[in-house]
């Protein structure tokens, strides 16, 4: 028995679920699905369309709108600016064209569009599908093979240029090189580039590049460039013609194809090493800039500079090494030396005297200390003894005698006198006093006894 | 004396790209270090004429214009063009 099972709550999340997978789009993310959807569709990308032209009209801005329409349905075309300004022909109503371009939408106006990129009268639908089938062709054969592709080189001194004498190519190939690499040699083969007989020139152009070599050094050209400026695909139809095409694949130096404006394809720039957009890009590409070359010269300069100061200054620190173990060896420093390493025993040897002193005075004092206390009283006994010794003998002694009025009489040999019998008159003798002394002559002598 | 004279006949000959990489190995030679002093003398005084080649060539250079003729016996000759010199139809 279930009573309170809960069964509304359950089934409420998966009502919101319903609601999360049932889809409500904003318009703009329709537009979006369906714009990914259109270009996912590689049919679409690059398509060629041919009808009749409807309404023209040309913006503010200069983009070009107009309609291609044949029986059963229209499409809605735009040029932009840029495009239009460079395409050699131009949309008019009521001609039959054949425009090539990508399908996309214009999401602010909810419409899909073909975007124009190059436009070419009717029956050149022919030409369109020839070049088709020829690039069909070519491509199977690995003409267009990545892996063929070539590398430049980097500083080409010999640039071979294939392209007419009179175009407007040259003169742009000619302006970038003398501004970019004025060091390299331009050698022009030259050759024609408009309409069906030029295929053959080119041709003949290329191989006359590929056989010339300089008289002194023996060496070919370093890279080829190949250019013709824009035209209609008419006009540009010779670098779509098989021989040239091959005649690109096959020559023996790298080669850059420029042809035409940057919109422009042909078949020859396939087969090139490298494809530009213009015959300016072209020249751009196969030269190094000076100004670069420029800064790499003066990098590596800095870096000389800063290499060989560094290695001088290491040199100096081993040289002042050097120098100084030079020095240690020479005579005076050897005696230098010498008198050093005595001036270090001699310092030893005082240091050893001084202190071998320093001990003995320490012991002589610590002896001196001791002293006192068992020789002072002794000392002090000795003194007190003498004191009175030598008072006692002051009190015995002769002149002690003096003191007290006695007098000591010396005969004329110095003997002391103590008979007058031993002088005669006239002898001289001498009389000592208590103070002072007395030289006297004797005048008469006078026996005691008598 | 001799040799020298001759090394510098040779940097001054040589084509832009040759000597920027012989100068880019000197200088590397001399910043890796360890040469005796003579060594890194000899080797400062040619990175010296490696610079001033490739200045020289980057300052002075002019732009050499030809185009190719080819002469009866099929031998491509290059010879100097003027700017504006008319087209010819090819042989």
């Amino acid at each position: 028995m279930r009573p309170f099972e809960p069964l509304l709550p359950a089934e409420e999340p998966r009502r919101a679920e319903a609601a999360a997978s049932l889809p409500i789009l904003t318009v703009a993310e329709v537009t979006q699905l369906v714009k990914g959807a259109l270009r996912a569709a590689p049919r679409l990308r690059d398509v060629w369309v041919e009808g009749e032209v409807g309404q023209v009209s040309i913006s503010a801005a200069g983009h070009c709108y107009f309609t291609l329409k044949d029986e059963k349905a229209q499409i809605k075309c735009v040029i932009f600016r840029d495009d239009r300004l460079m395409m050699p022909f131009e949309a008019r109503t009521g001609l039959r064209l054949v425009a090539q371009g990508n399908i996309d939408i214009f999401d602010a106006q909810g419409v899909y569009q073909l975007y124009v990129r190059t436009l070419q009268p009717s029956g050149f639908g022919d030409l369109a599908l020839r070049f088709e089938a020829l690039k069909a062709k070519l491509q199977a054969e690995g003409l267009f093979d990545p892996a063929r592709k070539r590398k430049l080189p980097a500083y080409p001194q010999t640039i071979g240029v294939v392209t007419s004498l009179q175009g407007a190519a040259l003169h742009d190939i000619r302006r970038v090189l003398a501004r970019r690499w004025p060091m390299a040699r331009v050698i022009v083969s030259a050759c024609q580039v408009q309409g069906a007989p030029a295929a053959p020139t080119i041709v003949a152009a290329l191989r006359r590049v590929a056989r010339w070599t300089d008289d002194e050094t023996g060496r070919a050209t370093d890279v080829v460039i190949l250019a013709r400026g824009g035209g209609s695909l008419e006009d540009l139809w010779p670098f779509n013609e098989e021989s040239v095409v091959r005649a690109v694949a096959a020559h023996p130096c790298p080669i850059v194809v420029g042809v035409g404006h940057e919109t422009d394809v042909t078949l020859a720039e396939f087969a090139a090493d490298i494809r530009a957009a213009t015959p300016s890009v072209a020249a751009e590409l196969v030269v190094p800039a000076r100004s670069d070359e420029q800064a790499r010269v003066e990098g590596y300069a800095s870096r000389l500079h800063g290499a060989t100061s560094r290695a001088l200054s290491d040199r100096r620190s081993v040289l002042n090494n050097e120098k100084r173990a030079l020095e240690a060896n020479h005579p005076k420093a050897q005696l230098a030396a010498e008198r050093e390493r005595i001036g270090v025993l001699l310092d030893r040897a005082a240091r050893v005297i001084a202190r071998r002193l320093e001990i003995d005075r320490a012991m002589t004092e610590r002896a001196g200390e001791q002293l006192p206390a068992l020789a002072a009283t002794r000392i002090g006994i000795a003194r007190a003894e003498l004191n009175r010794q030598s008072a006692s003998l002051s009190a015995l002694g002769p002149y002690a005698t003096l003191e007290r009025g006695y007098s000591i009489v010396r005969g004329p040999d110095g003997t002391v006198l103590r008979d007058a019998r031993n002088v005669k008159s006239g002898d001289s003798v001498s009389v000592r006093l208590h103070r002072g002394e007395l030289d006297a002559w004797v005048e008469s002598v006078r026996d005691s006894r008598s | 004396m001799d040799k020298i004279d001759a090394e510098r006949q040779r940097i001054a000959a040589l084509p832009f790209d040759k000597a920027l990489s012989e100068f880019r190995q000197v200088v590397e030679k001399l910043e890796a270090g360890n040469l005796p002093l003579e060594d890194s003398i000899a080797l400062f005084e040619q990175g010296v004429l490696f610079q001033r080649r490739c200045e020289k060539m980057l300052s002075e250079a002019e732009l050499r214009f030809q185009r190719l003729v080819e002469s009866a016996g099929g031998k491509v000759r290059a010879l100097d063009l003027s700017v504006g010199e008319g087209d010819e139809p090819p042989a």
